[in-house]
C-alpha cells in the first residue's frame, strides 16, 4: 500500500496509512486512499472489513481511536479535529441509520447546522425567510413532502424518508467531501433511485464522494470512478466500476484466499 | 461525553444579584403577635386576622409531610423573618413615579420594565417584592373591562366580599402543612377577578422577587374567572444568591366558574443553589383550581430552580364537561431536588384532563414526577391521558415516576404511560457532523424533548422559557 | 398495634427453638414496625380490619382436606395444613440432585446452614414478612444441585381450616445451571389467616418457573409474598393468579444480583363480590444488564377492590438495564374500585424503562361487534374479559397448569356481572 500513484494535482482527501480501533479491537490496519475533486470512489467489502468504521473514523465519532495514519481533508489535516469542526470543513457523513431526535423539527435542526457551518466560514447567517425558501427547494429536490420539515429529525421516518433527509442535508451543507454509508440498505429500488438521482444532482467537479457499500446495485445508479475493495482494515484491491461487477458475480471469498503481498502491485 | 452535556447545561444564575434597598424587616420568629403585626402592617380587618390565627393555630397541629422523594435540612420556622418591605413602600405610592427607582432598576434587570410605554403591549404586571406589592401596571385600562387585578393586601379592602367567599375554598386552611403555614403569615401576591362573559383584554402577570436575607416569601394568590370570561395568567420568579437557604411557601388558588378558562403559566426560576447545593430557595407551594361546569384550567410550569421543589398545581373538575391540563417541565440540575406533579380529581361527568410531564435531570440531581388521578364513582364517562418522559444526562442523577391512580367508574377511561431516555451518543454524532456546537445540540435535543409544553406557554413566557433551557429558532421559523 | 399481633409476639417469645436467633432479630424490627393505618404508603389502599375483627386461635383445628387434584400435572407434592407440615410429603421417592428438607428435623449442621440463608432475600420491610419470621415454625427447604434438571415439578399447597393460622415458611434454592418448576397453592374460604412465604435463590444461570396461585376467596385472609433473588444469567418464569377475599394481599420481589439475569412476571386478578386483592411487586435492577418484563391485568367487578403497586427501581450504575411494566385494569361496577400506581425510580441513565397503566370499560367498538352478529351483551362481554386475561393463560409455560386454571377463570368471569 504504500506505492500510491503520485500526483501533482490537488487531492480533496489523502488517507495514509490509517490505523484505527473500537474498544481496543484494530478495526483498521493501514488504509490508504487519495480522493480527487470531483471523483466518486466506492468503498466495497464484506462485512466486518471496516467500511462503516471508516465514515466514523474520519468523522471523528466518539469512541473510534485513532492509533496512526493521517487524514488530509482539502490541504489540511482533519483527524486532531472535533466532528463538528470536520463538518464544517467540509466532510458531511450520510448515515447507515440515521438517528431520531424527537421534538426537535427538521427545520431547525438544518439551519441550525447551515448556520454553523457559515458562521464558521465567516458568512452571514440566513434570515429565517432565506433559510426557509432554500430548504423548501431542497425539500423538493428530494421528493419529501414539505410537511417533513415541521417533523421532528427523522422521527417517525421510513427509511426511505430517513436517507432522502440525509440526501436534503447534503443539499444545504453543500460538502466538499460526502461519505455515503450503506445509503442503499432498507431501500427498495424506486426509492434507491430518487436517491441516487439526488446524489448525481449534486455531483460536480470540485465535490468528491466516497460511497460505502456492501452490495454493487447501487453503483448501478452512481457510477463510480474507483472501485476499492476493503478487507481486515485495508484496501486490497482498487479498479475501476468493473471490479464491482466482478464482485457481485464473484462475492468476496475470493478475498481470502489470495494471497495480499501479490495484490499489493494492483493497486491504484 | 455527559461531560459536554453538563457543560451544555451549566448556565450563570443571572437573577442572583441583590438590590440595595433599605427595607423594613421582622425580626426572625413565629407566634400570634407576628401575625398580628403583619395584619397590622396591612391594616386588615379583623375578620382577616382572625382567619390567620386560626390557620396559625391548626398549623401548630400538623407535622411536615415527609412523603416526597426529598431530602432537605429540618426549617426552622423561627429563624426566619415573616415580613419584610422597602421602607419607601411605607407610605404607599400612588404612582410609578413615586416607586423608589432602585426597585423599578430591580425589575427592570429581570427583564420587566415597569413603566408601562416600555412593557410589551398587552401585559399587566404586578411586581411583588419581599412581602409587598411594589406596582401594578395597566389598572386603569383592565378597570375599563370590568377586570380586577391589584395586589391582595388591597383587595381585602376593596373587595371584601369577593375574597371572603372565595378565599381558602379551593385550598383549605388544613390541606397540608405548608398551606396552613401561608394562611397564617401571607402578605401579599394578586388577585383577579374576571366578570362574567368577560375575556381578559391582557394578559396578567405577577413577578416574585425575594430580595433580603433570612426572609421567606410566603404569597397568596386568588384568581376568579366568572361565568363564561377567560384569562391568561403568568408568574415568574427569582431570588439572589444567597449561601443559606430560603423559604417560599405560596398558595395558589383558582376559581372557574361555568364556561370559564384560566390558563395559568410559571416560569420559575427561583435561585437554585451553588453547584455543590449551598443555599437556594426551598419552595413549597401549593397550587389548586376548581372548575365548574364545562370550565377549563389548565396549568404550564417551566421550574428550573429552586433548590429543592416541592409543587403540584392541581385540579379538582367538579362541574361536568370541565377539563383540567398539566404540563410541566422541570430541569434539574447539580444537587437541586424536584418533586412535582398534578393532581386531577374528577367529580362531574365527561370531565377530561391530560397530563404531560417532561423531567430532565442533570448532574447530583433528583426530579421525581408524583401525580395523582381520581376517577370519582359520580365522573360518567371521564378521562384522562397522562404522559411522563424522563430524560437523564449523566449516571449521577435519578429520575422518578409515582403515579396514583384511582378509578371508581367503570366507564371512566385512565391511561398513564411514562418512558425515561438520555441524549444518545448517536443524536450528539449526527448534530456534531452537521457542523452544530456540543452545547447547542444538547440544548436542541432537551428543547426538542420539553417541544409539547413548550407550546402551552404563552408567547411571551415561552421566550423567557426558551432562554432558559437555551432554545432558539422555533416559532421564528416555520 | 392490633391485639392479634401483640399475642402474636407474645407466642414468639415464648418459642424457643432452632429459629430463635432469626426470631429475635426480627421481634425486634417487628417491634419498630408501627402497625399500618391509610397514612402508611405501603398499606394506603388496604385496611386491615378485617384481620383486627377476625377470630382467630393459634391452636389449630384438625384439618383433613386434601388438595385439589389437577389432572396430568406431574408434580412431587408438599402439604401444609393449618401451617402443618404433612411429613408425609417426604416420603415421595426424589431424582438425584433434588433436595427436600423439614428442617425442624434436619440435621443441626442443615439448621444451622438455613439459618444464614433465612429471611436474606425476603426485605425487612414487609411486615407480614417479619410476622412469619417470627411465627413460621415448619420451615422446608428445597435445593436443587448444581446443573440439574428437574422435569417434574414441585408443587407446594397451603390448605387452611376454620378460625385458623398458618404461617408457611418454604426456602428454594437453585444451584448453577439447575432448573426447576414450583407452583404454590393457596386455598381456603373460612375464616383465618394465612402467611405464605417463599424465598428462591436462583443461582448464575439457574432457571426457575414459577406459579403461585392465590386463590384464597370469602372469608380467608392471606398475606404472603415470594421473594427472588437472580444471579448471573438466571432466569425467572413466575405467573401470578389471584382471587379476592375479605384480605389478601401478595408483596413479592424481583432482585438481580448477577447481570444478564432476565425475569418476566405476569399477574391477573379477577376480583367479585366484596373481594380485596392487593399486589405489590418491586423489582430490584441493582446490576447492569438485567432485563424484566411485567405484564399486570386486573378484572374487577361487584363491590371488589383492587391495589396494584408495580415499583421499578434501577440502581446507580444499572446501566443497560430494559425494564418494562405494564398494568391494564377493566372496572365492572360503579361500586368497583381500582388503585394503581406503576413506580419507575431510577439513578442510571442508559437504560430503557416504561411503564404504562390504564383502567378501562370493556372496549364499546368490541362489543357491538359481537353483538352484531348475534351474539348476546353478556356473553359477549365474558368473552371479551376472558380475552383480556386469556392472553396472560396463553402465555403460561406449564399447559396443564393453563388448562386447569382456565375454566375456573372462565367460571368466575361468567359469574360477573357488569352494573353501571
Amino acid at each position: 500500500m504504500s506505492n500510491i500513484t503520485p500526483t501533482t494535482e490537488k487531492s480533496m482527501l489523502t488517507i495514509t496509512d490509517l490505523h484505527a480501533s473500537v474498544e481496543e479491537k484494530n478495526i483498521l490496519k493501514g488504509l490508504n486512499l487519495d480522493v480527487k475533486p470531483g471523483e466518486v470512489h466506492a468503498i466495497m467489502g464484506p462485512n466486518g472489513a471496516g467500511k462503516s468504521t471508516t465514515g466514523y473514523v474520519l468523522s471523528g465519532r466518539d469512541g473510534y481511536t485513532v492509533e496512526k495514519g493521517s487524514a488530509v481533508l482539502d490541504g489540511v489535516e482533519i483527524l486532531e479535529m472535533e466532528a463538528e469542526e470536520r463538518a464544517r470543513a467540509g466532510l458531511f457523513l450520510a448515515f447507515q441509520y440515521p438517528v431520531e431526535i424527537p421534538g426537535v423539527s427538521n427545520l431547525e435542526f438544518l439551519k441550525a447546522s447551515v448556520d454553523a457551518q457559515r458562521e464558521a466560514r465567516g458568512e452571514v447567517a440566513y434570515t429565517s425567510a432565506e433559510f426557509l425558501k432554500l430548504a423548501k427547494e431542497a425539500c423538493k429536490q428530494v421528493d419529501l413532502p414539505l410537511a417533513f420539515l415541521k417533523r421532528g429529525v427523522n422521527e417517525g421516518f421510513s427509511g426511505g424518508e430517513k436517507k432522502r433527509n440525509e440526501l436534503m442535508q447534503m443539499i444545504l451543507l453543500k460538502p466538499k467531501l460526502c461519505i455515503l454509508d450503506e445509503t442503499d440498505s432498507g431501500l427498495d429500488i424506486d426509492a434507491m433511485q430518487v436517491v441516487a438521482n439526488g446524489v448525481n444532482s449534486q455531483r460536480s467537479p470540485d465535490r468528491s464522494f466516497i460511497i460505502v457499500t456492501h452490495y454493487q446495485r447501487l453503483l448501478d445508479y452512481i457510477k463510480p470512478d474507483f472501485v476499492h475493495v476493503l478487507s481486515d482494515g485495508k484496501i486490497v484491491k482498487s479498479g475501476d466500476a468493473s471490479l464491482a461487477k466482478e464482485l457481485e458475480a464473484e462475492g468476496y471469498a475470493w478475498i481470502h484466499n489470495e494471497p495480499k503481498d501479490e495484490l499489493e502491485g494492483d493497486l491504484l | 461525553m455527559t461531560e459536554q452535556i453538563d457543560k451544555a447545561l451549566e448556565r450563570e444564575y443571572e437573577a442572583g444579584f441583590v438590590s440595595d434597598i433599605e427595607s423594613e424587616t421582622f425580626e426572625p420568629g413565629l407566634n400570634e403577635d407576628i401575625i398580628r403585626r403583619i395584619s397590622a402592617m396591612k391594616n386588615e380587618p379583623e375578620w382577616m386576622l382572625e382567619w390567620r390565627l386560626k390557620a396559625f393555630r391548626v398549623w401548630l397541629e400538623m407535622e411536615e409531610p415527609d412523603w416526597a422523594h426529598i431530602k432537605y435540612s429540618k426549617i426552622d420556622f423561627q429563624s426566619i423573618s415573616y415580613y419584610s418591605a422597602p421602607k419607601s413602600m411605607k407610605d404607599k405610592p400612588k404612582s410609578l413615579d413615586e416607586v423608589d427607582p432602585e426597585l423599578i432598576r430591580t425589575y427592570e434587570k429581570l427583564g420587566i420594565p415597569l413603566i408601562e410605554q416600555q412593557m410589551l403591549a398587552g401585559i399587566a404586571v404586578d411586581a411583588v417584592f419581599d412581602s409587598v406589592s411594589v406596582v401594578t401596571t395597566f389598572r386603569e385600562k383592565l378597570e375599563e373591562a370590568g377586570v380586577i387585578f391589584c395586589p391582595i393586601s388591597e383587595a381585602v379592602h376593596r373587595f371584601p366580599d369577593l375574597v371572603k367567599k372565595y378565599l381558602g375554598t379551593v385550598v383549605p386552611t388544613k390541606d397540608n402543612y405548608f398551606a396552613a403555614l401561608n394562611c397564617a403569615v401571607f402578605t401579599d401576591g394578586s388577585f383577579v377577578y374576571i366578570p362574567k362573559g368577560t375575556r381578559c383584554p391582557m394578559e396578567l402577570s405577577t413577578y416574585f422577587r425575594i430580595n433580603e436575607q433570612n426572609t421567606g416569601q410566603f404569597e397568596r394568590t386568588l384568581i376568579v374567572a366568572d361565568e363564561g370570561s377567560h384569562v391568561s395568567y403568568l408568574e415568574g420568579c427569582t431570588a439572589p444568591q444567597r449561601d443559606e437557604n430560603q423559604l417560599h411557601a405560596a398558595v395558589v388558588e383558582l376559581v372557574a366558574m361555568d364556561n370559564a378558562e384560566i390558563k395559568y403559566s410559571t416560569v420559575q426560576n427561583w435561585y437554585p443553589g451553588d453547584e455543590n447545593g449551598k443555599g437556594g430557595i426551598y419552595n413549597f407551594v401549593t397550587k389548586r383550581g376548581i372548575c365548574h361546569e364545562s370550565a377549563k384550567i389548565s396549568w404550564t410550569q417551566v421550574e428550573t430552580g429552586s433548590a429543592v421543589t416541592w409543587k403540584y398545581p392541581s385540579c379538582i373538575l367538579k362541574g361536568d364537561n370541565s377539563v383540567g391540563e398539566f404540563y410541566s417541565v422541570a430541569l434539574t440540575r447539580s444537587a437541586q431536588q424536584a418533586d412535582t406533579g398534578t393532581k386531577m380529581i374528577h367529580i362531574g361527568k365527561n370531565t377530561k384532563s391530560t397530563i404531560i410531564s417532561k423531567g430532565i435531570s442533570a448532574g447530583r440531581s433528583n426530579n421525581s414526577y408524583r401525580g395523582l388521578v381520581r376517577m370519582n364513582p359520580g365522573a360518567q364517562g371521564a378521562r384522562n391521558f397522562t404522559q411522563c418522559d424522563s430524560l437523564l444526562i449523566g449516571d449521577q442523577c435519578g429520575a422518578h415516576t409515582f403515579p396514583y391512580v384511582e378509578s371508581r367508574n367503570p366507564s371512566a377511561i385512565v391511561e398513564h404511560e411514562a418512558t425515561t431516555s438520555k441524549v444518545s451518543d448517536e443524536q450528539m454524532f449526527l448534530c456534531r457532523q452537521r457542523g452544530i456546537e456540543p452545547e447547542k445540540a444538547v440544548s436542541m435535543i432537551v428543547n426538542g424533548f420539553c417541544k409539547e409544553v413548550f407550546k402551552e406557554l404563552p408567547m411571551e413566557f415561552a421566550v423567557e422559557a426558551g432562554k432558559l433551557l437555551e432554545i432558539s429558532l422555533e416559532g421564528s421559523v416555520g | 398495634m392490633s391485639v392479634w399481633l401483640e399475642n402474636a409476639i407474645a407466642r414468639a417469645n415464648s418459642t424457643s427453638d432452632w429459629l430463635s436467633p432469626i426470631r429475635s432479630v426480627s421481634l425486634a424490627a417487628l417491634k419498630d414496625t408501627p402497625w399500618p393505618t391509610r397514612k402508611t404508603e405501603a398499606w394506603r389502599y388496604t385496611s386491615l380490619k378485617s384481620l383486627e375483627r377476625a377470630t382467630l386461635s393459634p391452636s389449630p383445628s384438625v384439618n383433613q382436606d386434601t388438595p385439589e387434584q389437577i389432572d396430568g400435572f406431574e408434580s412431587f407434592n408438599l402439604v401444609f395444613r393449618n401451617g402443618e407440615f404433612d411429613l408425609d410429603s417426604l416420603t415421595q421417592p426424589l431424582p438425584a440432585g433434588l433436595m427436600i428438607s423439614y428442617l425442624p428435623t434436619a440435621s443441626e449442621e442443615m439448621k444451622q446452614a438455613s439459618l444464614d440463608e433465612f429471611s436474606q432475600i425476603k426485605p425487612g420491610r414487609h411486615l407480614f414478612g417479619l410476622i412469619n419470621d417470627v411465627l413460621a415454625q415448619h420451615v422446608v427447604r428445597i435445593e436443587v444441585a448444581e446443573g440439574v434438571s428437574i422435569s417434574q415439578a414441585i408443587r407446594i399447597t397451603s390448605l387452611i381450616g376454620l378460625n385458623s393460622e398458618s404461617h408457611t415458611r418454604v426456602f428454594v434454592k437453585l444451584n448453577k445451571g439447575a432448573s426447576l418448576t414450583v407452583s404454590e397453592h393457596y386455598q381456603g374460604n373460612v375464616e383465618s389467616l394465612n402467611t405464605g412465604f417463599v424465598e428462591y435463590d436462583i443461582c448464575a444461570e439457574a432457571k426457575l418457573e414459577h406459579y403461585r396461585f392465590a386463590l384464597q376467596t370469602d372469608k380467608a385472609i392471606s398475606l404472603g409474598g415470594c421473594h427472588f433473588k437472580l444471579g448471573e444469567r438466571a432466569d425467572l418464569n413466575s405467573t401470578l393468579v389471584g382471587f379476592g377475599s375479605d384480605l389478601s394481599r401478595v408483596d413479592t420481589d424481583i432482585i438481580y444480583d448477577g447481570e444478564f439475569a432476565t425475569a418476566k412476571l405476569n399477574a391477573f386478578y379477577l376480583l367479585d363480590g366484596k373481594e380485596l386483592f392487593d399486589l405489590h411487586a418491586t423489582v430490584e435492577h441493582a446490576v447492569p444488564n438485567c432485563t424484566t418484563l411485567e405484564n399486570v391485568r386486573g378484572i374487577v367487578a361487584d363491590r371488589a377492590k383492587a391495589v396494584f403497586n408495580g415499583r421499578i427501581h434501577i440502581h446507580r450504575h444499572a446501566q443497560k438495564t430494559l425494564a418494562e411494566l405494564n398494568n391494564r385494569n377493566l372496572l365492572l361496577s360503579d361500586k368497583a374500585e381500582i388503585n394503581t400506581k406503576p413506580e419507575l425510580e431510577i439513578y442510571a441513565d442508559d437504560v430503557r424503562c416504561a411503564h404504562g397503566a390504564t383502567v378501562a370499560e370493556i372496549d364499546k367498538h368490541a362489543l357491538y361487534y359481537l353483538e352484531s352478529r348475534g351474539i348476546s351483551r353478556s356473553k359477549a362481554q365474558v368473552m371479551l374479559n376472558f380475552g383480556f386475561i386469556n392472553e396472560l393463560i396463553d402465555q403460561m409455560p406449564n399447559q396443564v397448569l393453563a388448562e386447569w386454571i382456565r375454566p375456573q377463570i372462565r367460571n368466575r368471569f361468567a359469574e360477573m356481572e357488569v352494573t353501571r
